[in-house]
């Protein structure tokens, strides 16, 4: 099977990237930083989702995104760009092995990655709480391992479908801002142009499905559900593109099932959130493939 | 079956026609020579000929397979070694060779393929990112030779490689040739390919200009290499220089005796027969032909103007490889298999 032999070579050389692992001490060292804080003397009694909402803000809003985009998006193109594409293609290899096989090893580097950081959290929340919630936990584990894997792929898809490593750091780049700085303004001028008004506390089902079409607004939205605990984004924009009274836009009034009414439609479970990561990690890869199988490889 | 054969083979970008209508055959078993100045199209069709670009009009068949529905087929049976190319970094010359015998199923060892090539075993033990641009040539080459290939496709196999790592490359190509491999030889540099290649085809701005042996291109573009000796006394005009294997013409210029001939060893035989004739042989030199000569006779182009795109080649050539000085060097037709 020659997409694993392609991926074995390429897991071995990029699990040896210095980069990827200093972006993850440095988390762990805010982790760590944070966990002494709080266990000398900081407010309250911290539960298993705190932990939880911590490493969402520093890992699911930005070290998993941007680490999977880092180690994506040269996949593909930086081979076209050195040439050893072609070394690939005359060790017998055609082009889904290369896509496939990058993919796979891509995606299994991160997965290690993500796998690692919540390894931290689980260590933290053993020592805060003292034990680990399973029922929470694992849910956890699974949603953050599709975030790394969403990612990724759309890093991998990126570069199967650019002809220049300057187009796909474009494209990684455009698509970590497009998600999480200008997704959320977008979706609520569609619901202005729909409804005539931005969204306000309560709101219709279509736009939080909207919203989470984005990988890392699916993520949010299912841990704050696991949790219940509302997740906040990178940029607060709920304040500013949604019309919530200062007063009501905090904590638990901000959570999904205190703003649709009546029961949770299934699109906006948490179960559905691990579907739309799902898509993520499938569907921009596929594109990818379709555009590197036409295209001239020069 | 043709170990290559194109027809018709067009690839346009937008305007620009990279490769013009070129019909080629390279037979089984030759070492084919594919000559051209950068820019000429020579990548562009052996990208063709690995799938790597599709073609515009035309088609192409390796080994009997079609270039494009067949290519699993096409690289199953070919060794490549592109031009300027990039390796992985962190990974040891052993472990590519090791992937590179995997990916095409080969029965030989790295160490066996490490010999072929000339790069020592503890070279070998450390990672490529480290390597010179002469050493990545040659493991390169060494993984174009895994898994015995039918057809050794080189694309400028010199870049990098001093005047001795050439030699080698060439002793490489002979030995491939020996045990029946087809070698299609991509080069700027006329001299390399006249070293080890049966036939030579050039390839100028796209389009197949001529396909012919060695012995041929020398006959009817009428370039070949020139003695010039100044002689003191004797009656040099009296030595019977043209019967002599190898010499094509004999000229007087300015008193100098100039000798043109297309087999490097009329050179010594010529001073040694005016010498022996009681001529005295103040001094003599020789003017090779070159690539630029070659392209003035078959494409009546300005020599001029395709010198100057040559030096800008060359020049690129420099930065990348270093192989302009050698290039000069070893131009010249008869040169070559010194």
């Amino acid at each position: 099977m020659s997409w694993q032999l392609v991926a074995r070579k390429d897991f071995e050389d990029t699990v040896r990237s210095k980069m990827i692992w200093s972006i993850v001490a440095v988390f762990v060292l805010l982790m760590g930083i944070v966990a002494v804080g709080t266990t000398a003397g900081g407010s309250g009694d911290p539960t298993a989702s705190d932990v939880i909402g911590l490493f969402v803000s520093l890992a699911g809003n930005l070290l998993i995104p941007v680490t999977a985009l880092v180690v994506g998006y040269m996949a593909i193109v930086g081979e076209r760009q050195s040439g050893s594409l072609r070394v690939l293609f005359g060790l017998s290899h055609n082009r889904r092995d290369v896509v496939a096989g990058k993919y796979a090893s891509r995606i299994s580097v991160m997965v290690l990655v993500a796998l690692v950081t919540l390894s931290v959290a689980a260590v933290m929340i053993l020592g805060i709480v003292g034990s680990l919630p399973l029922g929470t936990f694992g849910p956890f584990l699974v949603l953050t391992v599709l975030l790394a894997a969403a990612f990724t792929a759309l890093a991998v898809g990126v570069s199967a479908m650019t002809d220049t490593r300057m187009q796909a750091m474009g494209g990684a780049i455009g698509s970590y801002v497009g998600f999480a700085l200008l997704w959320h303004p977008f979706v609520a001028g569609v619901h202005y142009l729909v409804e005539g008004e931005l969204a306000g506390l309560d709101a219709q089902g279509w736009y939080f499905l909207l919203l989470r079409l984005d990988p890392m607004t699916a993520y949010r939205q299912s841990i704050s559900l696991l949790t219940e605990q509302y997740q906040w984004p990178l940029i607060g924009w709920t304040n500013i593109v949604e019309d919530i009274p200062a007063e009501q836009a905090a904590g638990e009034n901000l959570l999904l099932t205190n703003r649709v009414a009546g029961d949770l439609p299934f699109y906006l479970t948490e179960w559905f959130g691990a579907v739309v990561l799902l898509a993520w990690v499938v569907v921009p890869v596929a594109l990818g493939y379709w555009r590197f199988q036409r295209a001239d490889l020069n | 079956m043709a170990a290559i054969e194109t027809s018709s083979l067009t690839k346009r970008y937008g305007d620009v026609v990279a490769v013009d209508d070129v019909d080629l055959t390279v037979e089984e078993g030759e070492v084919f020579g594919f000559l051209g100045p950068n820019g000429a199209g020579k990548t562009t069709t052996i990208d063709v000929l690995l799938d790597f670009i599709r073609p515009t009009e035309g088609s192409a068949t390796v080994l009997g397979y079609d270039a494009q529905a067949e290519t699993d087929a096409v690289r199953e049976r070919v060794g490549i070694l592109p031009d300027g190319v990039g390796l992985y970094d962190r990974s040891t010359g052993y472990r590519h060779l090791e992937f590179a015998i995997e990916s095409k199923g080969g029965s030989e060892t790295p160490e066996e393929l490490l010999d072929r090539v000339g790069l020592d075993r503890e070279a070998a033990e450390r990672p490529v990112g480290g390597y010179s641009k002469g050493m990545t040539q040659r493991l390169t080459m060494a993984m174009a030779l895994a898994g015995d290939p039918d057809l050794l496709v080189l694309d400028e196999p010199s870049s990098g490689l001093d005047p001795i790592g050439i030699r080698e490359m060439q002793r490489l190509v002979r030995e491939e040739a020996e045990s029946g491999t087809t070698v299609f030889f991509s080069s700027h540099i006329l001299g390399q390919v006249s070293a080890v290649c049966d036939r030579v085809g050039i390839l100028d701005e796209g389009e197949l200009v001529t396909v012919d042996t060695i012995e041929g291109l020398r006959e009817s573009a009428g370039v070949g290499s020139r003695l010039v000796v100044e002689v003191g006394g004797g009656r040099a005009e009296n030595v019977d220089l043209t019967a002599l294997s190898g010499v094509t013409a004999v000229d007087r210029t300015d008193g100098d005796l100039v000798v043109s001939y297309t087999d490097a060893a009329a050179k010594a035989a010529a001073i040694h027969r005016l010498v022996d004739a009681g001529v005295e042989v103040l001094d003599f030199s020789t003017e090779e032909a070159t690539l630029e000569d070659l392209f003035a006779a078959y494409t009546g182009t300005d020599a001029a103007a395709v010198q100057d795109a040559d030096a800008e080649a060359g020049e690129r050539g420099d930065e990348a490889s270093g192989d302009g000085i050698t290039g000069r060097v070893a131009a010249g037709i008869g040169g070559g298999d010194e």
